[in-house]
């Protein structure tokens, strides 16, 4: 290690070498000449004494370096040679480390990608995001963070703190760039966007301000450099052409920087629009300049010289100035005093977004953590097993090795080279792991949603990962070489060249600890399995609620292809008929919001029931048409489902100013907490929970629960009838008779027929639907299912290795045993309570971290607990059994010990 | 006088060193006027393998350095016994002794 120092502070070590030198040479000629030599003779004398300082200079420097590295060549290339001679057991050490190697760098890749790369854009550890913790009195739409354009304006004007402020929201348009409409996914942004992350234009101009002026007035985009590689075929003359972005002409500005992929790693736009023509982006969206509507984060860039917490309080004044003002605008509801208190004491966060800010890192931060502390464990296992490899070759090698030692080797020597074996071992199977790993990473990657807008994740190594894997190597290299090279640096000389194959009990003590910690290990993880595995199939289970098979379901926005409300109405109706009328259908209905997709349309409500109950917490609401709860398979439990009552007939306005909702259904989860034990029928509720709210909504039928939002969510919900008060949407739901495939084609041609330029949003199976929704919890199950096998192969290797050594050792004791009347019994059992202590030792090890670990999983698990007993119990005797089986085996064959035979081996 | 001079012993260097070492520090131009003595009467240095040698004792931590000022005023380079070489010697002296005395005893039995 000292020789590997001095390498880095060689240019100070020649400093003094030649001070040194040079010192010694002048006194000797200040000697000479004081004995009566000339100067240039005492020179030539001294030099000649000296033998030259170049050679000098060099002897020493192979004092420093080459002493060392001669050594170490010397020591890799007898690894080579002696691992050559051992081809089983090179491949079972390097298969051991490559896995462990392989997966870690796969998960670490995930975990790099999703949480901890920062965007490509200039000085990013400078981004924070600007977050409203609190009431903001305002409507909101999209994902999380979510605050109004205003807002952005306003915290732009506040130049102290930051140097500029950005604001963005994802959504998907239709887009035609000549052919097709397509979903794509759009970043809708403000003027400031590109200026504020430093990002340039790789063809044509990025967005500016200028961009951004007024509502509407700015019909330009940017495109994604891969949509227009991809897409355009890298068009040179893209610059200035019209594009169609549901349905209306917006003009091609430039191509971003080709690193650039948004902010969101989960959602890569194909292109990015100017905030000013968000209503075009949006269709029927007016509220840009609404400050009580909230639909994007906001990002901003602080001031060099600025810390976070000074920015936040360097905010207070305005934030408090502009809630103030807010209050007294035009347009800010009535509300409680409560819920106006809850209003004054938000609060501003940033926090540091040199990530940029993305909904997949907040769902799989936690998941992807535990997986990579699960690899992290299967990691050590693995070096574990490879040091008990190396026990066990080390003591076939004892003899070669107590030689080294008699012809003058030193300890240290051979502690080295075994820890050279080690290194050589771990760096072939991290280089192993490292060529691996993409393969699992795209793997991994497979199991994250993907709808219009792809994420950035990618299946390459870069040299973060290819460090990440180097050094996990050397990690895993010391790890494994460790054991091994202290014991050979411990064990006795004479003993070890004295033994003829009943001592060196040392090296046994040392790999049962291993295999304890071993089984320990695996225990961990076997447990986090079963517990996963149970998580997803209590989920499978639960199910949505409804019947799946045979049901597919799919997605139109005629609003995105330029209808106007009435005729969208109208288009549904058409479409709809005819997908009932169609012979592969059962039965069908049309929804206003997608189920199971995460999201949902919500909000507080009132019910007038012996007096008024807000609801204490949002209400989930879709509008359906008549037959969509059929469909589904869902029951009515009291009441109706709605009918051509409910619906106004096609042309008839509703009142102006009103919701206009006359019938609600609401599910029975709704009653069980606001209703029970009362006349549900007949009982009127609606949106919003302020003294303004008008109960006017009469409940005509209650339905049993079912998923909205995910599998996991219990939740209140209330239907409306579709085509009766605001939005109608397009997600068909259709059960079907024969194959999904023919049924499909008859659908697209139904659409096609009704208009062939509107693109399908997404056609699948529920089932589909449902493997989509449950795709975390599958991962992890997976996963973390397959780690636990690896372990428990791991450690079988490892115990039947231990137990099988031990035989050997014991094989005269065994054999005295048995000559002086033990039972073969009593053998059998003198080796298996060896292995039981081992297991029994390795769980003690283990429950406590499980309970530890268990706390950090909880908020991933469904229907289970993280210390639930039967799991627990489950895993450790499987475990146990599996481990007996394996010590089974030796401990038959010292049942069979022949007493002549074992001391004839004397 | 000028009876022939052994070449130093392999190995010897090391223990010599340590043991001018062991009287007091001393730079390496000290040391090799140390050996100059020895050397004149019995045994060869090579005043050039002087300083691998130092840099080598200094690297198993048998000896420290230190930058001084040496009697002539200038900067020198003070190499020190450390603990762990101040045992070294005490273990290459009783080895000598016993090499020495062995080989003597080999001699007596011989000369009897």
């Amino acid at each position: 290690m000292k020789q590997l120092l001095n390498w880095f502070r060689r240019r100070g070590l020649e400093g003094g070498l030649d001070r040194e030198l040079q010192y010694h040479f002048d006194r000797r000629v200040a000697d000479f000449v004081a004995s009566g030599l000339t100067e240039p003779e005492a020179r030539r004398q001294a030099t000649l004494e000296l033998g030259g300082p170049a050679q000098v200079r060099e002897e020493v420097r192979d004092v420093w370096l080459t002493q060392w590295l001669r050594d170490f060549a010397y020591d890799l290339r007898f690894s080579l040679r002696s691992f050559q001679r051992s081809p089983s057991f090179t491949a079972t050490a390097l298969l051991s480390l490559a896995l462990g190697i392989g997966a870690t760098t796969a998960i670490y890749s995930l975990v790099d990608q999703v949480l901890l790369h920062a965007l490509p854009v200039r000085e990013p550890e400078r981004l924070v995001l600007v977050d409203w913790k609190g009431d903001q009195v305002a409507n909101g739409f999209g994902s999380y963070n979510l605050m109004s354009y205003p807002i952005c304006m306003d915290l732009q004007q506040q130049d102290r703190v930051f140097e500029g402020v950005l604001c963005r929201a994802a959504t998907t348009v239709n887009l035609s760039t000549g052919g097709d409409y397509k979903p794509a996914a759009a970043e809708i942004v403000s003027g400031s966007y590109f200026t504020v992350l430093g990002v340039g234009a790789s063809l044509g101009r990025v967005l500016g301000n200028d961009d951004d002026r007024a509502f509407g007035a700015d019909p330009v985009v940017v495109l994604a450099y891969d949509f227009w590689r991809t897409q355009l075929a890298s068009d040179p003359n893209v610059v200035g052409r019209k594009v169609l972005v549901n349905q209306h002409p917006m003009t091609v500005a430039g191509v971003a920087a080709a690193e650039f992929r948004g902010i969101d790693v989960g959602e890569v736009p194909s292109l990015w629009i100017p905030a000013s023509m968000s209503a075009k982006a949006i269709p029927g969206f007016g509220q840009l300049l609404d400050r009580r509507t909230r639909w994007m984060q906001v990002l901003g860039r602080l001031r060099p010289d600025m810390t976070l917490a000074r920015a936040q309080t360097g905010l207070e004044p305005w934030f408090r100035a502009m809630r103030d003002e807010d209050t007294r605008r035009a347009g800010f509801p009535t509300i409680t005093a409560e819920r106006r208190q809850r209003y004054f004491a938000s609060t501003l966060e940033l926090t540091p977004a040199p990530q940029g800010h993305s909904s997949l890192r907040r769902r799989l931060s936690q998941p992807l953590w535990v997986l990579l502390a699960a690899t992290a464990v299967l990691l050590g296992l693995a070096c574990l097993n490879v040091a008990g490899l190396f026990l066990a070759r080390g003591s076939a090698r004892g003899r070669e090795i107590s030689t080294r030692l008699a012809l003058g080797a030193s300890r240290g020597r051979i502690g080295r080279q075994l820890l050279a074996d080690s290194m050589l071992l771990a760096l072939a199977g991290g280089a192993l792991g490292a060529a691996l790993a993409p393969l699992a990473i795209r793997g991994l990657i497979a199991f994250l949603p993907r709808d219009a807008a792809p994420n950035a994740l990618e299946a390459s190594i870069d040299w973060r990962l290819l460090s990440f894997a180097f050094l996990t190597s050397v990690a895993a290299g010391v790890l494994s070489g460790f054991a091994p090279a202290l014991h050979a640096g411990r064990s006795s000389l004479m003993s070890s060249l004295r033994e003829r194959g009943d001592s060196a009990f040392g090296g046994v003590r040392l790999r049962k600890a291993i295999v304890t910690l071993q089984i320990a290990f695996t225990l961990v993880l076997v447990i986090g399995a079963a517990l996963f595995v149970r998580t997803l199939t209590e989920l499978m289970a639960k199910g949505p609620g409804f019947a799946t098979s045979s049901l597919i379901s799919f997605g139109i926005d005629p609003r995105r292809s330029g209808y106007s409300q009435e005729n969208t109405g109208r288009l549904i109706r058409r479409i709809h008929d005819e997908v009932r009328n169609s012979p592969s259908t059962v039965t069908s209905g049309v929804a206003r919001f997608q189920l199971l997709t995460g999201g949902s349309w919500n909000n507080p409500m009132t019910i007038l029931a012996n007096g008024r109950i807000a609801t204490d917490r949002d209400v989930n609401e879709n509008s359906i048409t008549p037959g969509f709860l059929a469909t589904l398979g869902a029951r009515i439990v009291a009441g109706r489902d709605f009918d051509e009552r409910d619906s106004r007939p096609e042309g008839e306005a509703r009142p102006e100013g009103q919701a206009g909702y006359r019938s609600a259904i609401v599910n029975e989860s709704f009653v069980k907490r606001y209703l029970a034990g009362r006349n549900v029928l007949g009982t009127l509720i609606c949106e919003g929970s302020g003294p303004d709210a008008k109960p006017n909504i009469e409940i005509v039928g209650v339905v049993s629960d079912f998923s909205y939002r995910g599998i996991r969510e219990e939740s209140e919900q209330v239907f409306y009838p579709m085509f009766e008060g605001r939005g109608s949407g397009g997600n068909f739901y259709v059960r079907v008779r024969g194959t999904s495939e023919s049924a499909a084609q008859t659908i697209r041609s139904i659409i096609r027929g009704a208009d062939p330029a509107l693109p399908v949003g997404y056609f699948r199976t529920l089932d589909e639907q449902v493997n989509r929704a449950l795709n975390t919890e599958r991962m992890l199950a997976a996963l973390s299912g397959s780690f636990g096998i690896v372990a428990l192969l791991l450690s079988l290797v490892g115990l039947y290795g231990v137990m099988a050594f031990v035989v050997t050792k014991r094989t005269r004791e065994i054999g005295i045993r048995l000559a002086l009347g033990a039972t073969r019994t009593s053998a059998l059992w003198l080796v298996l309570r060896d292995a039981l202590m081992m297991i029994t030792a390795g769980t003690a090890l283990a429950l406590p971290s499980v309970w530890a670990l268990g706390r950090l999983i909880e908020a991933q698990l469904f229907g289970v607990k993280p210390t639930d007993a039967i799991t627990i119990a489950g895993a450790s005797l499987t475990l146990a059994a599996v481990a007996l089986g394996a010590a089974l085996i030796p401990a038959y064959r010292a049942s069979k010990v022949n007493p002549t035979d074992a001391l004839r081996f004397e | 006088m000028s009876s022939p001079r052994f070449p130093i012993p392999q190995g010897t260097l090391d223990m010599l060193i340590l043991q001018i070492l062991a009287l007091e520090p001393a730079h390496g131009y000290g040391i090799a006027q140390r050996l100059e003595q020895i050397s004149k009467s019995v045994v060869q240095v090579n005043q050039g393998s002087l300083y691998p040698a130092l840099h080598r004792l200094e690297q198993k931590e048998w000896l420290q350095s230190e930058w001084k000022q040496s009697e002539t005023g200038r900067e020198a380079k003070f190499y020190a016994l450390t603990r762990t070489g101040r045992k070294q010697l005490a273990v290459e002296k009783d080895s000598w002794a016993r090499l020495t005395g062995a080989v003597q005893l080999i001699f007596n039995e011989g000369s009897k």
